[in-house]
């Protein structure tokens, strides 16, 4: 049986099963065929992208943060590249011998590193991971130098936010964090990314847009270890502008050292010092203590330095300056005599009887002098601080007029600063009170409230703002924290002062005021003689807020009360006095007296003030800008622009 | 020999080689740029290695061409009880690699017994069949023989834990139940136990990663970081070709090593992201032109051994290209198989040229009975 002839004419089953075969193989190529076609010609379009995206990776240069400088030039925030040590999984040759070598190189503990490093798997193993942040100068050198022999491990730089100074104006200049996820859902924080560091306080918040820049970008290809080929393009960030603010940082300086030196032995100090430029608002100094330090929220801050810094029970992160709500005690007394006089109920020559109280009602109310004052005028009355002839005046004036002046001055309201936390205040009125309690204003409250007690609440800001408007002649002034931006040529743009309303008090009447508060630092028997600066005509007023009723620390002087009932201490002053250029409003909280206890601390600030402005003072000894870290500006891949 | 060289340049089977050769050089320079990234010199290691293995192969093909392939109807049965031992030597003696014991070292030279284990089946089995006449086979009974003679090394391949080779050992042998006569009721019996026996395999005998591998071609997109990785940057690496490819060593994909195992497994891919739609299709139709071309030869060949050797060998040529591009093209489930004549592998590529060198032997001799 010869199914395979010599002719070559074969079985034709098994010739039959061959075409068989044949046919399936055309068709399985013909099905790889048409699965080319979809691949490459339907789908190729969107698989050609999709390999981009495989290769091309868009890298964000960061744009460094815009300077902030005092109305000298003095840098108070910079910022300086910081250098985080990260590896590619997998590219480390040995993994175990890589994390002892970088623990030793960097002085952290293995074990740090480790928890840091953790297990990657998958596609986590081609990404840079993050082992330790802000390697100082030296550390970074030793990875360095030693780089060539740890395959895998790199050291990524980013901008880093520094103030030099510390926690001097830490609540004026604010802080950083990363952006939330709820200011990511708002228009205003359209074009930041998760992880983007956004002003969270102060002036960085209030001056964001200037401050942050514009991140650049560059499109580089990248091998599957994540690896540089080759840079397509790049864009270079814009470096955030600079700004200048109105703050004066040896004023800044002097007031929260003044504040400071307040505190009774043993005990913390906790208050507010501000300092303004009656003629433009400027902000020349705004101090709130206790502070803290801004350069803790530059990096990832730790929990428990967060939770300390909450926990404070003096709550070092409150701006008091202008979130601290008080009663303005014997501060309020200039506010009357203006309505008084404007209302002419008063004028320089009428005088009240002080005998030492007030009988209203069925109560009496005291004069601070339990001997009384006699027959005072509005001089006397001012220099002396008496509270009957504020009781009489407040009564003829009524709550609600009294009300109308006040607001006047700019109480009640925000100032309008631009700070975050900023509060209102309290100007009571007789609808305030029916809208707030549901009751009718008692006519004894308004006796209180002439003094600067009872329901009105004022913050250290708003008193500095209201002073410069006597000061000034009748203008409140919005505070002007910001003097101007740099433009990137090098032009200051500057930012107009801003008045906010005029008081509706004349001229000749606040020149009236001025000349009792004038009496009050210059005069003999004034409360505030602490106050003086030689050679300066100074104007101020004392003011010392009851903190609970005085039944609560009967018999008991100073520090012999507790702190918490001890009155808080005022004292806002301006000079000089024919034609101010300077306000400073201190408040020290439990500080006792405002003559004994605040009135020294303004002394200081103006004084230096003077000092400054007469040459008195050594040379600036600017700090040094050309430092380590700037040099390291210009390090590799470094995403610092130049200054 | 005399014999030969005198009809030679009559007979079109050099144009069969020219074909061979030419798939070798268009493999040669996409591997070329396979192992290009990374990298130095024009010729990778990689490059060099299977340049001694065509060398070699060549060598081999001219022998397989010039001894009388009768012969090894004679000593079939020694050859396959070779392989056999080979193999057995393989899981005594091999270190495991990747999981893998499939590798015998001397030196420098490392040998892949089963890639030649696969050739020497094929001729067993043609063997047999030429002397139990497939047409006459009808019952199922009668192939548990050549069953057997499939289970050797499928079975020591499986113990070599190599799964893409020995699933490509079993499906060459069972090319030659193509031309069985056993009635389709019979199949239907056959196909209802190989799903049973599927499923068990399914349940009990697959590892994780060797499901998912399968389910991932159901469902590209289930797991396209992990195990769809590989097909997912294969579909990537192909489409982004399209029409007329990114040019040679152009490939973002391929220069990147974004493809996995690219020289190896996934070397179509290199070559459709380079080339395009246009260079993968060529390689195609050259393909099946070989295959078809192997058929003929299996027609045209005067005695069934020859026959049978030649449709053996067809399917050796056929299953790991259907199986390799099921693979690349995200058709089938990732199998570590190797693409004849152009993926990276001297034992394969040795394997192949011994196949084809007996092709041109049944093809030559045609005309001498």
């Amino acid at each position: 049986m010869s199914q395979f002839g010599p002719s070559g004419a074969t079985d034709p089953f098994f010739d039959g099963r061959l075409r068989l075969f044949g046919v399936a193989m055309m068709a399985a190529f013909a099905i790889f065929g048409l699965r080319l076609l979809q691949l490459q010609v339907l789908q190729g379009d969107e698989l050609q992208q999709r390999s981009q995206r495989n290769s091309i990776r868009t890298e964000r240069l960061l744009a460094p943060r815009g300077e902030i400088v005092d109305r000298k030039g003095r840098m108070l925030a910079t910022t300086r590249p910081a250098f985080h040590l990260e590896v590619v999984p997998s590219e480390l040759r040995d993994p175990e011998r890589t994390l002892t070598v970088l623990a030793a190189l960097v002085g952290d503990e293995e074990g740090r590193l480790r928890t840091s490093y953790g297990d990657p798997r998958g596609r986590a193993r081609f990404q840079p991971l993050r082992l330790a942040a802000d390697l100082d100068w030296e550390r970074l050198a030793r990875v360095e130098a030693h780089r060539y022999a740890l395959p895998g491990v790199l050291t990524e730089i980013r901008p880093y936010r520094q103030y030099p100074h510390g926690t001097l104006a830490a609540h004026l200049l604010g802080s950083l964090g990363e952006v939330s996820p709820a200011e990511l859902e708002r228009e205003r924080f359209e074009d930041y990314r998760p992880g983007d560091v956004v002003g969270k306080s102060g002036v960085e918040a209030l001056l964001e847009p200037q401050l942050r820049g514009r991140a650049g970008g560059r499109n580089v290809v990248v091998d599957v270890a994540g690896r540089e080929v080759e840079v397509l393009n790049r864009v270079e960030p814009a470096t955030g502008q600079r700004v200048m603010l109105a703050l004066d940082l040896e004023l800044q300086r002097a007031a929260e050292e003044a504040l400071a030196a307040a505190a009774p032995p043993g005990e913390p100090v906790s208050g507010a010092v501000v300092a303004l430029d009656p003629r433009d608002g400027g902000v020349l100094a705004l101090a709130s203590l206790p502070s803290y330090d801004p350069n803790l929220f530059s990096g990832r801050i730790e929990a428990a330095v967060w939770q300390a810094l909450n926990a404070d029970p003096l709550k070092p992160l409150q701006n008091r300056a202008l979130s601290g709500q008080y009663p303005p005690g014997s501060t309020y007394k200039a506010f009357v005599a203006a309505a008084a006089l404007e209302e002419k109920l008063r004028t320089p020559t009428t005088t009240t009887f002080c005998p030492g109280g007030f009988r209203f009602g069925n109560r009496t109310y005291r004069c601070w002098k339990r001997e009384g004052h006699g027959t005072v005028g509005l001089m006397r009355s001012l220099m002396q601080s008496c509270d009957v002839y504020y009781y009489r005046a407040g009564l003829d004036l009524g709550i609600d007029r009294l009300a109308h002046y006040a607001h006047g001055f700019g109480l009640g309201v925000k100032t309008g600063i631009g700070l975050d936390g900023e509060q209102p205040g309290l100007v009571p009125t007789t609808e305030w009170k029916k809208r707030r309690f549901g009751q009718a204003w008692m006519p004894g409250e308004t006796v209180s409230a002439s003094i600067g007690q009872g329901y009105n609440l004022l913050t250290p800001l708003q008193l500095a703002v209201s002073y410069a408007a006597i000061a000034n002649g009748g203008h409140v002034m919005r505070p002007r924290l910001v003097l101007g931006v740099v433009e990137p040529g090098g032009a200051l743009v500057e930012q107009r002062p801003v008045e906010v309303r005029r008081v509706p008090v004349s001229g000749e009447n606040l020149a009236l005021v001025t000349e009792g508060l004038h009496a009050v630092v210059d005069a003999p028997g004034g409360t505030g003689r602490r106050a003086q600066v030689p050679g300066v005509s100074v104007a101020g007023k004392t003011g010392t807020s009851q903190v609970v009723r005085l039944e609560v620390t009967a018999g008991k002087k100073g520090l012999a009360i507790p702190r918490q009932f001890r009155d808080h201490a005022w004292f806002v002053s301006f000079a000089p006095s024919e034609a101010p250029e300077i306000v400073v409003a201190v408040l020290v909280e439990h500080g006792g007296g405002g003559g004994a206890n605040a009135a020294p601390i303004a002394q200081k600030v103006m004084q230096r003030w003077w000092d400054d402005k007469n040459g008195r003072l050594l040379p600036d000894s600017d700090e040094p800008e050309a430092d380590a870290t700037t040099a390291a500006a210009t390090a590799p891949g470094g995403s610092r622009g130049a200054d | 020999m005399a014999r030969i060289e005198r009809r030679t340049a009559q007979h079109y089977e050099w144009w069969l080689l020219g074909l061979v050769f030419l798939l070798l050089g268009l493999g040669l320079t996409n591997l070329m740029s396979a192992t290009h990234a990374g990298a130095e010199g024009v010729f990778s290691p990689n490059v060099v290695r299977q340049l001694a293995a065509i060398g070699l192969g060549t060598v081999l093909l001219v022998a397989a061409m010039i001894i009388d392939y009768r012969q090894l109807e004679r000593w079939g049965w020694f050859v396959y009880a070779a392989a056999l031992l080979l193999l057995a030597s393989t899981l005594a003696l091999a270190p495991v690699t990747r999981g893998n014991q499939s590798w015998l070292v001397f030196g420098p030279l490392r040998l892949q017994p089963a890639e030649f284990a696969k050739l020497a089946m094929v001729i067993a089995l043609a063997r047999w069949f030429h002397r139990n006449p497939p047409a006459s086979i009808r019952r199922l009974r009668d192939l548990w023989r050549p069953g057997l003679i499939l289970v050797g090394p499928v079975g020591l391949i499986v113990l070599q834990r190599d799964l893409g080779v020995a699933v490509l050992t079993l499906l060459i042998g069972c090319t030659y139940l193509l031309f069985v006569r056993i009635p389709a009721r019979a199949w239907l019996a056959v196909g209802s136990v190989a799903l049973a026996v599927l499923a068990a395999v399914w349940l009990f005998g697959l590892e994780p990663y060797q499901k998912s591998r399968i389910l991932d071609v159901v469902d590209p997109g289930r797991d396209p970081l992990a195990s769809g990785y590989q097909a997912n940057q294969s579909r990537i690496a192909i489409g982004s070709g399209g029409l007329l490819g990114k040019g040679y060593l152009e490939g973002t994909q391929t220069q990147l090593r974004f493809l996995p195992t690219q020289h190896t497994d996934f070397i179509f891919s290199v070559l459709a992201e380079e080339w395009g739609l246009a260079g993968a299709s060529t390689v195609l139709v050259l393909y099946l032109l070989l295959l078809i071309w192997g058929l003929f030869i299996a027609r045209g060949s005067k005695d069934r051994f020859g026959a049978l050797l030649a449709v053996g060998i067809v399917g050796m040529l056929f299953w790991p290209t259907v199986v390799n591009l099921a693979m690349v093209l995200g058709l089938g489930p990732v199998i570590g198989v190797p693409f004849p004549f152009l993926s990276y592998g001297g034992s394969a590529m040795m394997a192949s040229l011994l196949a084809v060198g007996l092709l041109l032997n049944v093809s030559l001799r045609r005309y001498m009975f």
